[in-house]
């Protein structure tokens, strides 16, 4: 049938009414089934007569309804393709009878001829004065409102407009439906193709003669399409505009779907694509408690393990930079916060270091010293040597000492080195049972002497590796420590230490949540955009579809030969 | 600024030094270092901000310190300013009320100015036209009043 349509491609359309057959000669004729008339002159539909139905109607009835009809499925092979039948009835028409009977008896008005009418008129994008007209029957023309033409045949140099205005009617329907449930007919006064329709008429006249060309295309391209439309007029209500994407599937929930999606610009809301997905969401984000001194204390913790020096300025932490990487740093949430939170810290840690000083003003500073020069001190080195190399030391430099406090402790401790080691180790003896029991006992640890022994030239006379055990086995020997309050501390110690850990789990826990969340978010995120790509996908298939689908649809059909 | 001599060429300072001694080592660097900075490229009046600011940041370092936070004593405050770590000056005005953030005595200096006034940067805020940004020719003080 589309072969027919080929082959009857150039003559102008006919007169409504005719038909056309061929006759066994090859010829063609004629045949007015209500008139019953038949001819071999192609009886041209008169310019004039196409103002009695509907404009628009008629360059629907005069090209292609008419056209399309005779190659109906139904009439079509009968026609023109069967060679049997074709052939008697061709025989039969072989003769030009006028007011003869026709070769057949297919009536053409016994179909029900489909009263089309403009519904909608939009501007094409990029293509002025060309408008886009929708029919009632959901079929389309282009009209240009300057030079009063229309055609069914849409030129190329408005395809790409036309593309991007079903593209964007699709998506403000999607839009629309996403909305308010409510299915928007991106309607336009219906009245305004009123003019194409006449346009229609006028351009049919104009270009009788020279659409022979044209209309090979615009057949083509819009026969096909509107057999279909006739053939089904309920499926093609149904999809209306989407529905030239019939092929693939396409149908408007799936578009209205899609493109809210892609409405939102990939901004995808989480649980947008999966409710299960949601409510882990919520419940997720109500897991975590963390109080606001959990987080000034977490920021102290910081400062703490880092050693931050709470003399410091301030700028020299940020410019520093050392915090920033650690996890802690984010407890607090801005630069304010962080600040303030350091000058309470470092008011709070230089009083703390202050106590400890006034509490250790005995521990003088010839405990470093001493260990200092058990480190380094060596007979083979006058004083003055050895100030000099050590000189940059804080051992050597500290101002709490003098350095003639100094020179005579080096003195000291060089003669003491050449004494023997029993005397030596008699000396420890004494110095370690001089403690009392109250500040060296069996809990004392190895590492935390008394000051009073650490402080002592007696102390630093032995080497460690000899003098260690000597002060281990000693104090093992001892009583546990009189009752003090130093337990209550202890107890203390362990409940920050608690504290501390809580904290530190409490913000390990939020930032684990934070990442789940981050990563849910990053997968529905994906979900979506792949998602979205298939549909965009898809929608540009299917607007390939109205280009030039069509034609490779067409073309299938011609390969599969003639359909019965 | 005057120069400051090295500690052990002179008295020891108090005790406490010990605690700030590596953070005001780091002032001096950085006060060395914009000293020998080439201000070839710099607009005149622009030449000396950057040493006003280092002067200003560790002179409200030694005043936090000693006020603020109770950290050094008052014989290691009086021994700072002697050698030259604070300004002295600056540090009373910003005892008093409404000069708590001054930025420089210069801008103060209404003798100075051209129109007998304090320099723009004193002016609150508040005062000023909407957001408009201001740097003081003298010190590139960007505003310094007590309630901005
Ligand atoms: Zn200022
Ligand atoms: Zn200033």
């Amino acid at each position: 049938m589309l072969k027919s349509t080929h082959k009857a491609v150039a003559p102008p359309p006919l007169a409504e009414g005719w038909t056309e057959h061929k006759a066994p000669t090859g010829h063609s004729y004629y045949y007015n089934a209500a008139t019953k008339q038949s001819t071999y002159t192609r009886p041209v539909a008169p310019p004039a007569p196409v103002t009695a139905p509907p404009p628009p109607t008629n360059p629907n009835e005069s090209f292609l309804q008419y056209k399309g009809v005779g190659s109906l499925p139904s009439a079509g092979p009968t026609f023109n393709n069967d060679g049997s039948q074709g052939q008697f009835q061709g025989g039969r028409g072989g003769f030009q009878g006028r007011g003869g009977r026709g070769g057949h008896d297919r009536p053409r008005d016994s179909r029900p001829q489909p009263t089309d009418k403009p519904k909608t008129r939009h501007p094409i994008p990029g293509c002025e004065p060309w408008v886009l007209v929708h029919t009632k029957l959901g079929r389309r023309f282009v009209y240009n409102t300057e030079k009063d033409q229309s055609f069914w045949r849409i030129p190329d140099k408005l395809k790409d407009g036309i593309l991007a205005l079903d593209q964007q009617r699709i998506k403000e329907k999607a839009e629309a439906l996403s909305k308010a449930k409510e299915p928007v007919d991106s309607g336009e006064a219906p009245g305004a193709a009123q003019r194409p329709g006449q346009a229609a008429a006028a351009e049919k006249t104009v270009e009788e003669g020279e659409a022979a060309e044209d209309s090979s295309e615009y057949e083509e391209v819009e026969v096909t399409d509107d057999e279909e439309d006739e053939e089904n007029p309920a499926k093609r209500q149904r999809t209306e505009e989407p529905g030239q994407e019939e092929p693939i599937e396409f149908n408007e929930d799936d578009i209205a779907f899609q493109l809210a999606a892609m409405g939102q610009e990939y901004g995808l809301d989480p649980g947008e694509y999966g409710d299960d997905n949601m409510e882990e969401w919520e419940e997720g984000a109500e897991g975590l408690e963390m109080t606001a001194e959990d987080s000034a204390a977490l920021f102290k913790d910081l400062l703490n393990d880092f050693g931050v020096n709470p003399y410091s300025p301030w700028e020299k932490l940020v410019e520093e930079g050392k915090l920033v990487d650690d996890l802690r740093y984010t407890a607090l949430p801005t630069m304010k916060a962080r600040k303030e939170t350091w000058e309470e810290w470092t008011r709070e840690r230089i009083k703390v270091l202050k106590e400890q000083r006034a509490r250790e003003e005995k521990k003088d500073p010839r405990i470093p010293f001493l260990a200092f020069l058990q480190k380094n001190a060596t007979p083979k080195l006058y004083w003055p040597e050895f100030k000099r190399k050590y000189k940059k030391e804080s051992e050597m430099r500290d101002s709490a000492m003098t350095d003639k406090e100094r020179e005579k402790f080096y003195r000291d401790h060089i003669n003491r080195l050449k004494l023997p080691q029993s005397t030596l180790k008699s000396d420890l003896s004494t110095l370690l049972k001089a403690q009392p029991l109250s500040t060296l006992n069996n809990a004392t640890l190895p590492s935390h002497l008394p000051p009073a022994v650490l402080a002592d030239i007696r102390y630093i006379s032995l080497d460690p590796s000899t003098r260690d055990p000597l002060v281990e086995g000693y104090i093992s020997t001892l009583a546990p420590p009189p009752e003090s309050a130093d337990e209550g501390e202890s107890e203390e110690a362990v409940k920050e230490r608690k504290d501390r850990e809580r904290r530190q789990k409490a913000l390990e826990d939020r930032e684990r949540h934070v990442a789940e969340e981050k990563r849910k978010q990053k997968k529905s995120l994906e979900f979506g955009k792949g998602k979205l790509r298939e549909e965009e996908a898809e929608i540009a298939r299917a607007m390939n579809i109205t280009k030039k689908g069509l034609k490779d649809h067409l073309m299938d059909l011609d390969d599969a030969g003639k359909p019965s | 600024m005057p120069a400051i001599r090295h500690a052990s060429k002179r008295k020891a300072p108090p005790a406490g030094f010990t605690d700030i001694e590596d953070d005001l080592l780091i002032f001096s660097n950085k006060m060395k270092d914009a000293e020998n900075e080439t201000t070839v490229n710099v607009p005149r009046h622009q030449a000396h901000w950057k040493i006003f600011q280092i002067s200003h940041q560790r002179s409200r370092y030694v005043y936090e310190l000693y006020y603020d936070k109770e950290a050094i004593s008052k014989q290691l405050y009086e021994w700072l300013l002697k050698n030259g770590y604070a300004d002295a000056m600056l540090i009373a005005k910003w005892k008093k009320t409404g000069y708590e953030k001054l930025c420089c005595l210069r801008c103060v200096q209404t003798k100075e100015t051209n129109f007998n006034s304090t320099c723009i940067c004193r002016v609150p805020k508040a005062q000023m036209k909407e957001d408009q940004a201001i740097e003081c020719v003298s010190c590139g003080c960007r505003g310094c009043a007590s309630s901005d």
